[in-house]
């Protein structure tokens, strides 16, 4: 009797198991598109927050590095758009550093953190980001750090701003040596 | 057929899944520090509640005793993947935002305990009923405490500055502890109201 | 981002600076029913570290070797929960006959664990930060711990509330949160490890 049972219900539950499967796969197969598409425009938009000017945003792939090459209406590259990483005051924060064909910082984004709320947080502010528009690797510091350094921190909040900012720099750094190196 | 419309109300007040019955806790606490994002966990529940009550009501008289817990637990899960991928293909941020907790609404006390103990016993329309009294009630329960955590600790309802430039957020709020702190002190005045009807 | 870590460094975060109840708010129902005595706390936590670390570990195996070669991460929720209650389920048979008093110990605690969200939230989470095996390992011996080294913490707290005077209004739920609330925000203070 008992073994009955059991069969029976393990029988159910399979059968129940694999009604979810198929279903699950239907519902996959219907979004998938529709996620894939929000993912683009995403990305998209910060892209084109970092690049107002750039009209097509091709992803590429260079020594295992991946980004973005911004082409102008010519069809010029006249940027690229990179993703990097850096450890701040409660983790990594991921940041997307658009850099213009001098070398030079064409502007920046915080794409994800763990900065705490109203002191940390405040890296995503235009206020802190916009420092970093045209600088070059050596001004990328924060005052307090060196005096070349052209980064203002946000009070109370310095380890999350040289997180960013020593993130940034050495992001610069190792590319501008990447193009040295190919140009010779 | 009787509609059960008692038991909808219930639900919503009297046994409020949250502040009666304490369940459902870990998705509340995460996500209630912003009134948006507490919505989007609101409908989430309401959904998966409602989904979930209805397959099991469905399929009640089919499923044996002892495999029935499992059971549930795979109508729930199908429900909550159904929900996650949705809200991925239409609002990638609120998606963003709820994260893990999304998923995690799988093993929410609420919505297996609603299956046990109403769904597999009630036919169809009470079920669905039932699921949608209980999620209200969590929606309902999980606005308020948003509410007061994004006014006072960001100054702003769904991103829209209420309290005065001048006004220091209590930060707090928005924090985990601040979290724990609303619930305490709610739950508190609650206890303190029904107190106070007892002695009448 | 984790996944770029050492194992030191993941275990702390796990541990400390994201613990999974006090900042992260996950496995809570069954944090405030138990805890209230410091011995049943103590059998819950070892219980959650024994099938946490063991469950986790085979939900990625799971997930490494056989959804996602076969594009199938969808069914991830379902196979997760489906893995974690059988693990469970078969721990509970293991213990009854091998260990009786420690079965008797736990008493209802140990099919509870199912629905406790720590555990699904650690298996997602390490998919989620892409973990290796390894990495996985320390992560969710970091979050058990975490777990098992809150509740009893508080555990021994509220057994000195029971007996505390307190206003009316506040006795039970109210003044628990109230703890843990302040528990939180004493872990908040972690959040600075990272620099260490």
């Amino acid at each position: 009797m008992k073994k009955k049972e059991i069969i029976g219900g393990v029988l159910i539950l399979t059968i129940i198991t694999a009604l979810s499967g198929y279903l699950l796969a239907q519902v996959y197969k219907t979004t998938k598109p529709a996620i894939e598409k929000q993912k683009k425009i995403e990305e998209e938009k910060v892209n084109r927050g970092i690049f107002p000017d750039g009209v097509e945003f091709i992803e590429k792939e260079e020594n295992g590095v991946k980004y973005f090459s911004v082409l102008n209406s010519k069809k010029e590259e006249i940027g690229k758009i990179f993703t990097t990483s850096s450890l701040g005051y409660g983790g990594y924060i991921k940041i997307k550093v658009g850099i213009d064909k001098n070398g030079k910082i064409k502007g920046i984004k915080i794409l994800q953190h763990n900065e705490t709320p109203g002191l940390g947080a405040k890296i995503t502010e235009d206020k802190f980001l916009s420092q970093f528009k045209g600088k070059t690797a050596e001004e990328l510091y924060l005052k307090k750090d060196k005096s070349e350094g052209r980064i203002d921190a946000i009070t109370g909040a310095t380890i999350s701003s040289r997180a960013v900012t020593d993130g940034v720099r050495k992001l610069l750094e190792k590319i501008n040596k990447k193009e040295v190196r190919s140009e010779n | 057929m009787k509609i059960d419309f008692k038991n909808f109300i219930k639900g919503i007040w009297r046994e409020n899944p949250i502040f009666y019955l304490m369940l459902g806790l870990c998705p509340l606490l995460a996500v209630s520090g912003s009134v948006r994002d507490s919505l989007g966990m609101g409908i989430a529940v309401i959904f998966v509640l409602t989904g979930s009550n209805f397959t099991v009501s469905l399929i009640r008289k089919f499923v044996p005793s002892h495999v029935r817990i499992p059971v549930f637990i795979v109508v729930i899960a199908t429900f909550v993947t159904i929900t996650d991928y949705s809200l991925a293909a239409i609002s990638p941020q609120i998606h963003r935002n709820l994260g893990v907790y999304l998923p995690l609404i799988v093993v929410n006390c609420i919505i297996l305990g609603r299956a046990e103990a109403y769904a597999s016993k009630n036919n169809i329309i009470n079920s669905i009923l039932d699921g949608l009294g209980v999620g209200i009630g969590f929606t309902i329960a999980i606005f308020i405490i948003s509410l007061i955590r994004e006014l006072l600790g960001n100054g702003t309802i769904m991103g829209h500055q209420i309290m005065g430039a001048n006004y220091t957020p209590f930060l707090i709020m928005i924090m985990p502890p601040g979290a724990f702190l609303v619930i305490g002190f709610l739950v508190a005045i609650k206890q303190g109201i029904e107190k106070r009807g007892k002695k009448c | 981002m984790l996944n770029q870590a050492n194992l030191g460094l993941i275990f702390l975060s796990a541990f400390l600076v994201n613990n999974i109840l006090l900042i992260r708010f996950l496995g809570l129902c069954s944090f405030f029913g138990i805890s209230t005595q410091v011995k049943a706390s103590t059998g819950m936590g070892i219980a959650v570290i024994f099938v946490t670390v063991m469950a986790t570990s085979l939900s990625w195996a799971v997930y490494n070797y056989l959804l996602l070669p076969f594009h199938l991460e969808y069914l991830r929720t379902v196979t997760f929960i489906l893995t974690i209650a059988s693990f469970v389920q078969f721990e509970e048979i293991i213990i009854r006959k091998k260990l009786p008093t420690l079965y008797k110990a736990f008493g209802i605690y140990l099919p509870l664990i199912t629905t406790n969200c720590a555990i699904l939230a650690c298996a997602f989470l390490g998919i989620d930060y892409k973990l290796s095996f390894i990495q996985n390992l320390v992560f969710s011996i970091g979050i058990s711990s975490g777990y098992a080294f809150v509740i009893v913490l508080f555990a021994s707290i509220r057994e000195r509330l029971e007996i505390s005077p307190l206003p009316e209004i506040f006795k039970g739920i109210p003044i628990a949160f109230i703890t843990a609330g302040l528990m939180s925000l004493a872990f908040l203070g972690f959040k600075g490890l990272f620099k260490l």
